[in-house]
Parts: C-alpha cells; structure tokens; sequence
C-alpha cells in the first residue's frame, strides 16, 4: 500500500497541475453509442492522477438523472438509438450534448450505413463538440472546462 | 507443403452438406483446433469453419441446401461453435439442424424469452442490466437469473455496437480494408490489424521482411502492456481499492505516452500496413522509449509486489469466478483467462510471422481459474512482455516490405492469420483478390472467452460479477463489430 501511495504522490507532483480553475460544477454522464472504446480508454484517464478531472469540478455520475451532459461515443448505431433517448429524456433541464470523438461528429472511419442511424446530430441536438480519434486526455478536459467556464 | 518460416495457409475443402459433420469430426480427431465458423456473402449460402493448430490450417467449407437454407449444426461436437451459429442464424439466415434451440444472439427484435435461457423455480428473479452502465463501460446488456444474491445464470445480449464492419470492407482493396479492422477496437487495434494484414498476405502469397516482423511484434507488445496495466488497474476497481486501481492507472498512462512516442499515437492507430510497418522512430526517440520503459518496469514491479501482498484485496479475488480446466477447453476459451485456468496455450509460442526468438510463456504457481489467477497470469506477462520489447528496442526500429512468395503456391483467394493479443488468440480470415475483398471475417480473443466469463459467473453472487466481468475485461467493440 504505501508504495502504490509514494507512486501516486509521485504521479501528482510530475502532472503538476493547475489547480485555480474551479469556477462551478458539472456532472457528465457517458453513453456508449458503438464507439472502438478508445474513447472510453481516454475518458476514464481523465479521471486518472494525471488528468484529474474532478479537480474541475467536473464528475462522472452514475445515472443521466443526476447529470447535466450527457458525454456520447461511437457513430451512434440503430441498436443503440432507444438506450440514447432514453437516457436523454431520463436527464433534467437544462441540459447539454456533448459528441466525444470523430464518430459521434460523423467524420470517423465509414462502417455498414443501414448499422448506423448517427451521426448524432440527427438524434440529438450537439452543444460541445470534442474532435479526435480519440482525443486525448488533455483535449477532453480542455474541452468540457473551456463549456463550464461559458456557462458559470 | 509449407516450408519452415513460413505460415501455414488455409487449406479449402468443399464438403457435401450430409458429411458436414463428420469432416468437423475428423478435422477434430486429428488434433486440429476450432478456430471460427462464418457465413458467406450475401446470396453464397456457404458455411465454412476454420480449424487449426498453426502447423495446418483446414477450411471446410459447405452450401446450405433446401428452401430455408440448412446446416447440420456442430455445437455438440464444438461447444465454442456455438456463438458462430448463433451469429450465422441471425446475419445470414441460415438454419442449423440438430440444435437443442437457436436463440438469438445478435437479432435484439424478440422478447428475452425467445433469446435468454428459459430459467424456472421457486424465487428465481431476472435481474436486467445495461445496455448504458453506471461507469464508463462499453454498451451491453447482462440478463441475470438469480435467487436471492446468487447468480444462476447470465445470459450476455452483446452487438449493440454493431457496426457492420465486416460488410463495409467487403469491395474495398485490401489495402485499405485495414483501417476497418483496426477501428474494430481501440484496445486491440495492433492485434486486430496485424491479424488483418497476415490473412492478407496469406491470400496475396506474399511475406512480409524481418524489419517488418519486428516492428509489428514491437506493437504486438506494446499493446499488451498497456491492456495488461489497464485490466491490473480495472481489477482493483472492482474490489474497490482505488490507491491500487490509481496506481496501475497511472502506469498504463505512462505507457500510452510510450507508444506515442514511437508511433505518434496512443494507442497505435495507423501503424500496422499491408506488407509493412508505419513507423519508423528514430534513433533517439527509441533510445528514450528504452529508457523510459525501463523505469516503468521497475515501478511495475514494485506497484505489483505491494498489490500481491494487499491481503485484503487477495482474499476478495481468491476462489471467485472459477474457470474449470476443463470448461475452459470445452468452451475454446483462450489467453490470460485461459492461461489462469491451466490451459497452457499462446499463439505466440510458434508465431513464424512475428519475432519471438526465444519466446517462453510465462507461468504462474497455482493455475486455480479464479480472478486472482487471471490477476497473477498478467502480472507474469508484464515481465516476459518487458524482456522482448527491451530485446526489440536494443535492435532498432527499420522500415519492413513484403516481398512476393517466388513459388507455385502463389495467391490464393482466402488467407488466414491468428495474432496472440493482449485478450489471447483472434482469427481473421479474407476471402477475394489483390484488387477487392470478397469477404472478411475476424474472430476476436473477446469473442472466445464470452461464453467462458458466463460460465465462471454461474453460482457466484451478484455484487461480484463487476469484479468477475474485470478479471475478463472482454471488449464488446471486436465483438460487436
């Protein structure tokens, strides 16, 4: 335990990160729409030592009730096109899209047309727009400060 | 015949639908392997299974007859065949005699009495989980059968991320049929592609140069390393012991800013070509990658001997989820999870196509099939992992071709390859010419082991199927496809 402590004391001061940001706070919810899990991969690092997104004020929750973005990944399949709303619907107002990745924006590596009902923008109405396949780590929490910081 | 060094192609034999059964048999008798079944194109009728060992690799193939296309089904001499036919039914409409039942696997149109397993009793419940998790979890949905806290059964309903891969390579070049391969799964990426451009290769008659197999061995591994890190990291999540599930987090991080450095991309997106590689670091950028591998091999094992000696953490994965031997073989389980159940099998161990000199699997004490052996079966790769790409790094990092094969078995119009992932064993196989792929099929480790994780899930208790489904962490993305 305490060298799994020291190495995460350790990850902290070499992340040297910026801690006068706070302004507000926002909770994000993810679905799945038929990403690689790239983007996945990137997202749960964001929440990692080195990113620490919470240091934002800025948190995953576990159900689209308590959230105020709902964070979407993959071109959006027809399979997943219910699951979607339904999460969207579950979310109270106001609340905001936020397409994560090349697929969900439709500009993503092609895959079988009559699969897909995305890209997202023709299921939802797309607010914050985070390009990259994926988009790092850094991209994404720029991105989702930079949204906080125009609506505080 | 096929001469050392080289791969073996897939044989194709065309059987007449009333022998389907007893080739499949014969081909299992001489020792040879399941290694997937798939329907082909659209209007082909053709059903056709792989089976091999790496020496020989055996495609029989067979035409579905009758008004509704039918095939005898196999799943009683194959259990692991049993997902192939259910994919077949669904995609490719054809029926499959024989069969206690053909339950919808990909077709999500029919109530779960049509696709879960019928399930009846005194307080016996139906738990129903996801598609969208609470974390951040590829979408998918666990039907569980439970009495009280314990789990009687979980019936997955995976392919909602269906994206109709396979089908949108088909008519491409095979050049550029790689890139849907690859986006197939961000975290088998280098596995998936490299599978794609041996099955290529296969059926171009061509072989790819040293410097090639190098530098997609290298990936191979760095690939691994970061998912074994991950899946370390996932485990001890899913125990709840965030300082452990913090700190191998932050190694794999680490590791990703490695294959950015080499390759210029995290996770090594664009870097497996048709006959060669797309990196080429210089000899700096190597040097450093050595370096920094190096420290974080040391911190690797010293995060790992104070995750090994977390009693509390121990106790929790000892004897949960066990994978028997035994249903491990039955289910065609493969990698860590097979390994961690006494299966000693790794595509890697005769790989001609990629560079594992002295290649020697790395072995843990007690093969128990639990989540603690599938924890100390990655544990013990990281080691082997970090020796071969040490050994890679100290040669260099060159530009590879292919060259075409200078003898009668020439192209073919199928190849096949299978790559030892981070997960264990994918299969590809393509079908056309240099010029169009007629078909392409690829058959993932994740796909494999599903059956198995629902198998080790069977009389454990609910709240520990988080842990169990970790200990796994399967991909939905290569399955779904």
């Amino acid at each position: 335990m305490f060298v799994l402590l020291e190495q995460l004391r350790r990850a902290r001061r070499t992340a040297a990160l910026d801690r006068s940001g706070a302004i507000g706070s926002c909770a994000l919810r993810h679905v799945d729409c038929g990403s690689c899990n790239a983007c996945e991969h990137e997202l749960t690092a964001t929440l990692g030592p080195a990113y620490d997104l919470q240091r934002l004020g800025l948190d995953l929750v576990a159900s689209p009730r308590h959230a105020d973005v709902l964070l979407v990944t993959g071109p959006v399949t027809t399979r997943m096109v219910e699951p979607l709303r339904a999460a969207y619907a579950a979310m109270p107002e106001p609340r905001l899209v936020a397409a994560l990745g090349d697929c969900p924006l439709g500009v993503g590596v092609v895959a079988d047309r009559g699969a897909l009902a995305g890209p997202l923008e023709r299921i939802l109405h797309v607010d914050i727009r985070i390009p990259g396949c994926p988009p790092t780590p850094a991209e994404i929490t720029e991105a989702l400060a930079d949204a906080l910081a125009r609506r505080a | 015949m096929r001469r050392e060094g080289s791969p073996a192609r897939p044989r194709l034999e065309y059987v007449a639908a009333t022998s389907w059964r007893g080739e499949v048999e014969r081909a299992l008798a001489r020792g040879l392997r399941f290694r997937c079944a798939y329907a082909g194109g659209e209007g082909e009728r053709s059903w056709s299974a792989l089976f091999g060992d790496g020496h020989e690799e055996l495609l029989l193939r067979t035409f579905a007859s009758g008004d509704v296309p039918a095939v005898d089904s196999v799943v009683d001499l194959v259990e692991a065949a049993d997902w192939d036919e259910r994919e077949a039914h669904d995609l490719g409409a054809i029926e499959f005699e024989g069969r206690a039942s053909t339950r919808p696997l990909l077709d999500h149109s029919q109530p779960s009495s049509a696709w879960a397993v019928p399930v009846a009793g005194a307080g016996v419940n139906q738990v129903a989980v996801g598609p969208v998790h609470a974390g951040i979890i590829e979408s998918g949905h666990f039907r569980f059968h439970v009495v009280g806290e314990r789990i009687l059964h979980v019936d997955p309903q995976l392919f909602y991320k269906h994206r109709g891969l396979e089908r949108a390579a088909e008519g491409m070049r095979p050049a550029a049929g790689i890139a849907i391969a690859q986006r197939a799964c961000g975290a088998c990426a280098v596995t998936n592609s490299v599978a794609f451009a041996q099955a290529c290769e296969s059926m171009l008659g061509s072989v790819v140069d040293e410097p090639t197999r190098r530098a997609r061995t290298l990936l191979i591994e760095l690939e691994r390393l970061y998912n074994h890190l991950h899946d370390i990291a996932a485990i001890c999540a899913g125990v709840g012991f965030a300082a452990g599930n913090m700190a191998f987090a932050n190694l794999k991080e680490r590791a990703l800013t490695v294959n950015r450095l080499l390759s210029g991309h995290r996770f090594l997106f664009g870097s497996v070509a048709l006959g060669g590689n797309e990196i080429v670091p210089g000899a700096p950028a190597v040097e450093e990658a050595r370096a920094r591998l190096s420290e974080l091999g040391a911190d690797i094992a010293a995060a790992w001997r104070a995750l090994d000696f977390a009693a509390t953490v121990q106790v929790r994965l000892t004897g949960a989820g066990v994978l028997s031997r035994e249903r491990a073989e039955e289910l065609g389980a493969v990698g860590p999870a097979a390994r961690a159940s006494g299966v000693e099998r790794d595509a890697r161990t005769y790989a001609p196509l990629l560079h594992y000199p002295a290649f020697r699997q790395a072995r843990i004490d007690r093969p128990s099939g639990d989540c603690s052996a599938r924890l100390r079966v990655r544990a013990a790769e990281l080691a082997t992992t970090l020796e071969t790409l040490d050994d890679l790094l100290q040669g260099g990092v060159e530009a590879g071709s292919a060259v075409q094969r200078a003898n009668a078995d020439g192209a073919a119009d199928v190849g096949a390859a299978v790559v030892e992932g981070p997960r264990g064993e994918t299969v590809c196989v393509v079908e056309g010419d240099g010029a169009r792929l007629r078909r392409f099929h690829l058959r993932t480790a994740s796909y494999a082991n599903w059956p198995a994780l629902a198998a080790a899930t069977a009389g454990e208790l609910l709240p520990d199927f988080p842990l169990i489904n970790k200990s796994f962490e399967l991909c939905y993305a290569c399955v779904d496809r």
